[in-house]
């Protein structure tokens, strides 16, 4: 037995040194490629890298879009995939600059397979908040060649939301519940739709939920949301078949004062969870659904 | 005799098969290009096509080759080890443990960390095995010992795993790609790390190959043919489990393969032989650059994970085999 035994020490001994072998790895990493001259064969890779790229007047250059790009209408849509991008059928575009989100299924590889093709890659990482929205727009107006117009529609935007926040009677006392799936998940106010509604001054009920592992997206339950009982309901799952009446119908929750007062509300999906110009509309659309609120609590 | 012609015949399918993977892609390149690129002969059409042959196809199929020639000899001697014909290379905790070590890494704020993630998830099965080894005491006197520490090494494993994966909702997708597996992180840089691992593990496998054979015998019988079946028994799932934690950090969790492609070799030779091993390899690797051949083109322009394809092809086939094989024995 104990030679069996030895036999198996040396074994794992054979083993660990392998995995210390292992660590030893050289990990290359891709150098940044120097830049080109203006883009005129772009593929966007991000719903909202491509509301951006053609609010900065840059959607001419733009020769594909992705499968979830569906605004604007005259973008090239075509049915290259976002999430699962494939490298060959990418380059046989021949683009010459390709926007990727760094979220997407091995962006890295993907990233690096397109260099190798020295195709230009811009990673785009999702913005915590709206001043890196707008570094982004700044970043894309630079690569593309539209500098001062990106400035004048930054400009525009923050005098629209400016204003609109203007108009909006902050109060902290209305506490509002974001939902992002029916199971619960929902984001703090460290979030970039967070911001949003913090920017209106109100209180967010996942905010006390946050733990330092959750990255700002909390899963409640049930009991929670219903003792913190919420004033507002924003569902940015009703492409998933949530309304207003489904969430009446959860146990326990139709004694809730959104559901009483009837402030369940769907977001339009696809303005609430992407960060291209049309972030303005978001604001607009939050001022006009809680204009009679305000206040009245 | 048999064996020598069934293993050059394996040899040219894999060959043909590999062949065929690098002609076809998105890019549309002529096979004559594909064969002057490779052969490295004067080419007039431009650099962009040789990139994509030597840079994005060729270590995408000579990774899936490695990694189904890892997981499909790891597959049978694991059959034969415990001699169980369900036993799949990812029995003991290593698929498991990868799979902790792959999340780990992935939901790691810290960068570095995350380009990590093969050592996290090589470390991650390795670890797992040896626990399931540790914790069952006597190793093979109990081989159904083992089996169940295996599982529970496993499911402990998995539930630390999913906990860690449901606290960081923002990691979801990269943790869910990874399970199902894919090859298109392959880099020459992968590659030549993982033919070392995989290419020493499984020439341990094969030089050791006859003796396999004796351990489907009971263990005394095993001794009169001067074989010392638990050294054998740990020796060989010890390499099976470096090839498959070194498959498994390349490229995700690859279902299906270690499962099917051993009974699929020993459905057609009719010979429950641990000699058909190299065979079993080259099928493994033809099997699973096949598979990879379909994530890269049937759902083209995205890619469709290859654990979706083993799956959804090797079921079927595999019941096919066991079938025929059934009606043949009995």
């Amino acid at each position: 037995m104990s030679r069996i035994k030895s036999h198996a020490r040396k074994w794992a001994a054979v083993e660990s040194v392998c995995a210390l072998a292992l660590l030893a790895l050289p990990l290359t990493f891709a150098p940044t490629p120097a830049q080109a001259a203006t883009p005129q064969r772009i593929i966007s890779l991000s719903p909202s890298a491509t509301e951006i790229l053609f609010a900065i007047g840059a959607g001419r250059q733009v020769i594909a879009v992705d499968d979830d790009s569906d605004y604007p209408a005259n973008a090239p849509h075509s049915s290259l995939s976002s999430f699962t991008p494939n490298v060959e059928a990418i380059a046989a575009l021949q683009p010459d600059l390709v926007v990727l989100q760094s979220s997407a299924t091995k962006a890295a590889a993907v990233e690096s397979g397109l260099k190798k093709l020295k195709i230009n890659v811009y990673l785009e990482n999702t913005p915590n908040d709206i001043t890196g929205a707008y570094a982004e727009y700044t970043d894309l107006g630079a690569l593309t060649g539209h500098p001062s117009r990106t400035k004048v529609l930054i400009a525009t935007m923050k005098s629209q939301i400016g204003s609109i926040l203007s108009r909006v009677k902050h109060s902290t006392s209305l506490s509002i519940y974001h939902e992002l799936d029916n199971t619960l998940y929902t984001a703090t106010s460290n979030t970039f739709i967070g911001r949003v509604y913090k920017d209106f001054g109100f209180t967010n009920i996942a905010d006390a939920a946050d733990t330092a592992d959750s990255g700002g997206y909390p899963q409640l339950t049930s009991e929670y949301v219903v003792a913190a009982n919420p004033s507002v309901i924003f569902l940015d799952d009703g492409a998933y078949g949530e309304s207003a009446a489904s969430v009446a119908a959860r146990p326990g929750w139709s004694g809730l004062s959104a559901v009483t007062n009837k402030h369940v509300i769907v977001l339009p999906q696809d303005i609430a969870d992407r960060w291209g110009p049309r972030l303005v509309d978001l604001y607009k659309f939050i001022a006009s659904s809680t204009a009679n609120l305000a206040g009245s609590k | 005799m048999w064996n020598w012609r069934i293993t050059a015949a394996c040899t040219l399918i894999l060959i043909l098969v590999m062949g065929a993977a690098v002609s076809f892609g998105p890019i549309h390149i002529s096979f004559q290009q594909v064969l002057r690129t490779l052969l490295d002969l004067p080419s007039a059409e431009h650099g962009e096509n040789r990139t994509v042959i030597l840079q994005l196809r060729l270590p995408r199929v000579v990774l899936g080759a490695l990694v189904g020639a890892a997981l499909a000899t790891s597959g049978a001697v694991y059959q034969t080890v415990f001699h169980n014909p369900l036993a799949d290379p990812y029995l003991l905790g290593a698929a498991s443990g990868a799979g902790l070590g792959a999340t780990i890494a992935l939901t790691s704020t810290h960068h570095n960390i995350a380009s990590l993630l093969p050592v996290f998830a090589f470390l991650g099965g390795v670890l797992a095995v040896l626990t399931s080894f540790f914790i069952s005491g006597k190793f093979f006197a109990e081989p159904n010992t083992l089996l169940l520490s295996g599982i529970a090494v496993g499911s402990f494993a998995t539930a630390i795993q999913t906990y860690l994966q449901q606290r960081h909702s923002d990691a979801l997708r990269p943790v869910y790609s990874w399970i199902l597996g894919d090859l298109t992180s392959a880099s020459w840089s992968v590659v030549s790390w993982s033919a070392i691992y995989i290419g020493f593990a499984l020439a341990i496998l094969f030089s050791v190959s006859k003796q396999l054979d004796g351990l489907m015998l009971s263990d005394e019988e095993a001794f009169s043919l001067g074989i010392n079946p638990q050294r054998l028994r740990i020796f060989a799932v010890g390499a099976a489990t470096l090839a498959t934690a070194t498959a498994v950090s390349a490229s995700g969790l690859i279902g299906f393969v270690g499962i099917v492609v051993p009974h699929l070799v020993r459905g057609i030779t009719r010979r429950v032989t641990n000699r058909s091993l190299v065979s079993v390899a080259l099928v493994g690797a033809s099997f699973l650059v096949l598979a990879d051949l379909g994530a890269r083109t049937l759902l083209s322009p995205a890619e469709l994970p290859i654990g979706v394809i083993t799956a959804f092809v090797g079921a079927p086939f595999f019941l096919f085999v066991l079938r025929s094989r059934r009606k043949a024995n009995f």
